[in-house]
């Protein structure tokens, strides 16, 4: 998923890149949400006991339905508008990962049984979680309820970050919201992490600005695309023995993906064959997106109270008096003002660095820390458990 | 080389009483002209402009323009270990990387000295265009403060309107409504009592009370306070600090929203 280990080179060499933002800010804007990546969180973490996740009666998933439902209402509580954006067909570079992705699934069904088996409660959620598949009627029963919310919805082409990017582009929306670091490839103007990611957790939200994602690589846009495509992206293969830090170090000596290529040592290093990653930069650099006028007007409905019970409570066995009570906060807050922004008054916001004091840089932060201590977490989890660890 | 000594040592605490709860960090500016400070809060809704000329200070020197980042929670705390009535004196080297605070008694018997480490920061700045206000109100900054604490329990945001005859603050939440009508007034003893209002034409502005209330925090500075307002534009809620400059809070208004659709 996304680019390997971008998210620590960045933290490392661009760490003015990312701002640490509060929920609540984001109140008036409009963000674009990269919907298939979300639902398929939603449908890992939401409620999840053991292989188990939220079920209606009838035995139909319905995790994605409460995560979406509930983030959804929050956001519109709290001012913001989201327009959440589905992925369309794959792009043909795509099979071999997704292909890939369909194995790992197989092999985590097969572990998951045998989990099963031997008992280990904590294996048995780990391996559920990973057979997690979001199906066409995941997807559809998501936009229903979006529709039914009065949130609007943008179906992409092809891939839903690059359409999201696109859409930023244009100053449709404020910044696209996803986890997958790809959108930045996508050269998306601002991307936000953690903003689906529910109170309880308490993770503050990121969001990265993409021109300070250059300045502080010191790369050209092109430059970055490659950087990309050399850490390892989802449309290619990877170089083994070249990580984030090799790479970005190679791309800002030779400049190019081909003159790094073309330097490399044959004998230390092995590029997989093929590698077509001029057709991979094409994709990140022209995708399939919907663009200008082939976009729709975005707009804000009431939400529909009725619908809404219709298809959460009879359909599937929400609580109604909860619904109810979140459509009602949803809809009042449609009625109020929204807060106005100091620069759509005084024209645009500038920076100011401070000129004393500047010696003493902040130390770059360790490693943005969450990807290495969840790893560990995990790692101990499994040996504790007295798992199958091979 | 920065330095700058004030008599009313005082001031300076109670200035970042007024800000600190809106900007966690900023960029205080020294030049020739004096020391200030412009800064935003995170979600970009208000904004503190404060300056203390150097023709206030006892004793100014400023060689070279510099910018120092403070984080200003931290700033306070240095500060609130000044009396009230110390000398405060503000020094800085031009390439350090600390800016030293010394406080001493009226009577010269304690001397202390804080060193606050600075911080390298970026910070947000807007620039704020000269702007004719239609309207603009006078009056005792302890009113205002009182006006937007009371209201504050009732609702979240206060509609303020300027007519010829006098300012009214209106809200309204679950339990009901309240306005409060200041009327023009100049009768009484002190000037600093009464309230002015000059107006071309009546303007009627929607704000959040939570900005308001974070402003007001600024009354000891100032027996009065200015609330400049034009149709469609941010507020502007003045202290002028005597003998030395002022601070200022720029705050955006409520606005309708026209892509809510209504239809459906």
């Amino acid at each position: 998923m996304g680019i390997k280990n971008l998210t620590k080179l960045l933290g490392d060499h661009a760490p003015g890149c990312c701002r640490e933002q509060a929920f609540d800010n984001y109140f008036g804007r409009r963000i674009a949400v990269d919907a298939s990546m979300h639902i398929y969180q939603f449908l890992v973490v939401v409620g999840r006991t053991g292989e188990q996740g939220l079920t209606s009666e009838a035995g139909d998933d319905t995790s994605h339905l409460q995560g979406m439902f509930y983030r959804t209402a929050k956001m519109l509580e709290a001012g913001i508008k989201p327009v959440y954006v589905f992925d369309g067909k794959p792009p043909a570079m795509k099979k071999q990962e997704l292909a890939k992705r369909t194995e790992r699934r197989d092999e985590a069904t097969e572990a998951l049984e045998e989990a099963k088996e031997t008992g280990g409660e904590a294996d048995v959620a780990k391996y559920s979680k990973r057979t997690v598949r979001v199906t066409q009627q995941h997807n559809e029963e998501c936009r229903r309820l979006l529709r039914l919310m009065g949130v609007p919805v943008v179906e992409a082409p092809s891939e839903a970050e690059a359409q999201c990017a696109q859409m930023c582009k244009e100053g449709m929306v404020y910044g696209t919201a996803s986890e997958d670091m790809d959108s930045l490839t996508f050269a998306t103007p601002k991307l936000i992490r953690n903003l689906m990611k529910p109170v309880t957790q308490n993770v503050p939200i990121n969001e990265y600005d993409y021109d300070k994602v250059l300045e502080g690589l010191k790369l050209t846009p092109d430059q970055f695309v490659d950087l990309c495509i050399l850490c390892g992206c989802d449309y290619l293969g990877t170089i083994k023995g070249i990580g984030g830090m090799r790479a970005l170090t190679l791309i800002q000596k030779h400049g190019s993906l081909e003159k790094v290529l073309a330097n490399l040592d044959s004998g230390k290093y092995d590029v997989p064959d093929p590698f077509p990653y001029e057709e991979a930069r094409r994709m990140f650099k022209e995708p399939e997106v919907l663009r200008g006028d082939a976009l729709p007007a975005l707009k804000w409905g009431a939400a529909d109270e009725d619908g809404l019970v219709k298809f959460l409570v009879e359909d599937k066995n929400f609580s109604e008096e909860r619904i109810r009570k979140v459509v009602e906060k949803i809809n009042a807050s449609r009625s109020k003002a929204t807060q106005g922004r100091l620069e759509s008054f005084f024209g645009p916001v500038t920076m100011k660095s401070s000129t004393a004091g500047s010696k003493r840089k902040e130390p770059p932060k360790p490693a943005k820390g969450k990807g290495a201590a969840v790893k560990k977490g995990e790692v101990g989890g499994v040996s504790k458990g007295g798992g199958k660890k091979k | 080389m920065f330095e700058a000594r004030l008599t009313q040592g005082g001031l300076l605490k109670k200035l970042l009483d007024a800000v600190k709860d809106l900007v966690t960090d900023g960029n205080f500016d020294c030049s020739t002209t004096g020391f200030g400070l412009q800064a935003m809060d995170t979600s970009h809704v208000s904004l503190v402009s404060m300056m203390l000329r150097s023709d206030g200070f006892d004793h100014y020197r400023c060689d070279r323009n510099i910018s120092m980042g403070m984080n200003l929670a931290n700033m306070a705390k240095m500060l609130k270990c000044a009396n009230d009535k110390d000398i405060v004196t503000m020094k800085a080297e031009d390439q350090g990387d600390t800016i030293t605070f010394m406080f001493e008694s009226e009577n010269q018997e304690r001397i202390s000295d804080f060193e606050l480490k600075l911080m390298d920061i970026d910070s947000e700045q807007l620039g704020i265009p000269d702007t004719e206000y239609t309207a603009t109100v006078r009056m005792p900054s302890s009113e205002f403060q009182r006006i937007c604490k009371d209201l504050a329990s009732i609702g979240d945001t206060v509609l303020i309107s300027v007519t010829k005859d006098g300012v009214k603050f209106s809200t309204s939440g679950d339990i009901g409504s309240a306005n409060i009508t200041i009327r023009q007034s100049t009768s009484a003893d002190k000037p600093e009592d009464n309230t002015l209002i000059d107006m071309q034409e009546p303007v009627a502005l929607t704000f959040a009370l939570r900005y308001l209330n974070s402003f007001a925090k600024a009354t000891p500075l100032s027996p009065t306070v200015t609330l400049s307002m034009s149709k469609e534009l941010p507020v502007v809620v003045e202290y002028r600090i005597s003998d030395i400059g002022h601070i200022s809070f720029y705050l955006a208004p409520k606005i309708e929203d026209e892509e809510m659709d209504d239809n459906e």
